[in-house]
């Protein structure tokens, strides 16, 4: 029979201690700067992939079909050890560590991020197209006949009003990126699934590791949805758009995350 | 770079049309329509649904493209100019310009549902025309008490009845101060006893600006239209003064479709 080690599991799981250790307490804030950097990245990459998709412009519209399906179609996995060690190894970009002050980013936290954050991009320029198509065309034609050029047009008129078409998925973009974060594992980018996998191979207890890994994720992607639900809520009753899920449904409905890539 | 103005026989002339036509795919909407609108005149375009009536109203902002002819605007070729015989379409910055000179009015209003009344009227002025705030905010304020709804600058498009928010288009258009106002079809998204108080706009307008409307409103016509322009399968069939029109139209075509609509 198992001996499951209560102290291990306790030490690890209660934020005083567990934080004490500098795996954990850099991992977690190394995971939570990496998820809103790349998630930033994915929204202003989708942003630009969707409005090229929708270009009159050929060449615009081919280049971001030709991101979409590349970073869609492909495993976030490879594209991370693509970034990290394919470009490393060709001196094309060797992920040097830079270091402000006290904090160091790793080549590898580098890496890590630019790919989810193009990774994103390509599922953010969906929704963002989506929520751009949603809008009625006669709001387009209406800013037009006003004179605005389509630029001002978009940015003024049509991407004020996709905004509340776009944030809610965007919200459950940023729950997955939390825990897509942990791939980076497999570079050695010191996010918090590192942090617990390095304690681990000191001290080999990994059921109650992972188990407290694993419920610090739950921890995130938990007070994330109150802050989203929040969110929406704020936008409902400003702009008279449908209530979204109530807290239950969605920490409970489980249909709303969609899994590794 | 503005395109070079045309010498127009009369500079009274705001709308000229020659020989446009006009395709959706292999159908043919539009068919050699010329016309002449001159200052102050309210010309009002009436013909069966499916006529090219209101895509002709598109085409003189340029909504929709034209595929041969030209329209001209106060002189100045819309959306397109000439380089060396051939027409080649305007950068989108000088066709915008072109469209701040001309106000439109649509069928369903297309008010901008994230903004208040008043920030939708000011909205062009101050970004296009770098009206300031305050000036914009004071015109737009005047604009609304013209259309009868001061009371409601502060309210957003859903918390208006359908007249009252196509009073606030109005007020939208007119507020980048244009030379020309197209109403496409502007009461007939609307509740039947909502009509009449947009058409008391249109009518006190008519008095001073150049107008051209799409409308199916006999009544309107016949009360401020200088001229009826009966259209039928991208085709012109006739034009006259409304006191001519209704009493004796000269084609065949105009007395079936008046006999349709007017019982």
């Amino acid at each position: 029979m198992y001996h499951f080690d209560w102290v291990v599991f306790w030490t690890y799981i209660w934020p005083p201690s567990a934080l004490q250790d500098p795996l954990i307490r850099n991992g977690l804030i190394a995971t939570i700067l990496v998820s809103v950097i790349a998630q930033v990245f994915g929204v202003i990459l989708g942003l630009i992939a969707a409005l090229g998709k929708m270009s009159k412009i050929a060449l615009f519209r081919w280049l971001s079909e030709i991101y979409i399906w590349y970073f869609r179609g492909t495993p976030l996995l490879v594209q991370m050890s693509l970034f990290y060690f394919g470009l490393g190894v060709t001196h094309i970009y060797n992920f040097p560590d830079i270091v402000m002050g006290a904090i160091k980013i790793t080549g590898a936290i580098q890496a890590g991020t630019l790919a989810l954050g193009i990774n994103e991009g390509a599922y953010m320029a969906e929704i963002v197209r989506a929520g751009i198509e949603s809008i009625d065309p006669g709001q387009m034609e209406a800013a037009k006949s006003l004179g605005m050029t389509y630029g001002l047009s978009m940015q003024r008129i049509v991407l004020p009003q996709a905004a509340k078409v776009i944030i809610p998925p965007l919200g459950n973009e940023f729950n997955n990126m939390m825990k897509t974060t942990s791939l980076m594992e497999v570079i050695s980018a010191g996010e918090l699934f590192f942090g617990f996998n390095q304690i681990n191979a000191r001290i080999f207890q990994p059921f109650e590791l992972f188990i407290a890994a694993s419920l610090y994720y739950l921890l995130l992607t938990t007070v994330w949805s109150f802050i989203q639900a929040r969110i929406e809520s704020g936008l409902g009753e400003r702009k008279g758009i449908e209530r979204g899920p109530s807290m239950m449904e969605r920490l409970f409905s489980g249909s709303s995350g969609k899994g590794a890539r | 770079m503005p395109t070079p103005k045309v010498k127009l026989a009369d500079s009274n002339i705001i709308v000229k049309a020659e020989k446009v036509n006009k395709y959706f795919g292999s159908l043919h909407v539009l068919k050699d329509i010329d016309i002449e609108v001159r200052k102050n005149e309210v010309v009002v375009i009436i013909g069966p649904s499916g006529s090219g009536k209101s895509t002709f109203l598109r085409c003189i902002n340029h909504l929709e493209k034209i595929n041969s002819g030209h329209i001209y605007v106060n002189g100045h070729m819309i959306g397109y100019h000439d380089r060396n015989g051939k027409l080649v379409e305007d950068s989108e910055r000088n066709i915008a310009r072109q469209r701040a000179e001309i106000g439109m009015v649509f069928q369903r209003f297309n008010l901008f549902p994230h903004l208040t009344a008043i920030e939708n009227i000011i909205e062009a002025p101050t970004r296009v025309r770098k009206t300031p705030m305050e000036q914009a905010r004071a015109e737009g304020e005047r604009l609304l008490a013209r259309v009868g709804l001061v009371d409601k600058r502060d309210q957003y498009p859903n918390q208006l009845s359908g007249g009252q928010q196509q009073r606030v288009a109005i007020a939208r258009a007119l507020a980048m101060k244009p030379s020309l106002m197209l109403f496409d079809e502007p009461t007939s998204a609307l509740d039947p006893e909502m009509i009449g108080e947009v058409l008391d706009v249109m009518k006190e307008l008519a008095h001073e600006m150049t107008m051209i409307v799409v409308s199916h409103e006999m009544g309107f016509a016949r009360a401020a239209a200088n001229r009826i322009v009966f259209v039928d399968d991208g085709q012109i069939i006739e034009q006259a003064s409304p006191d001519d029109f209704f009493a004796k139209p000269r084609s065949e075509r105009t007395r079936l479709f008046l006999s349709q609509i007017l019982h």
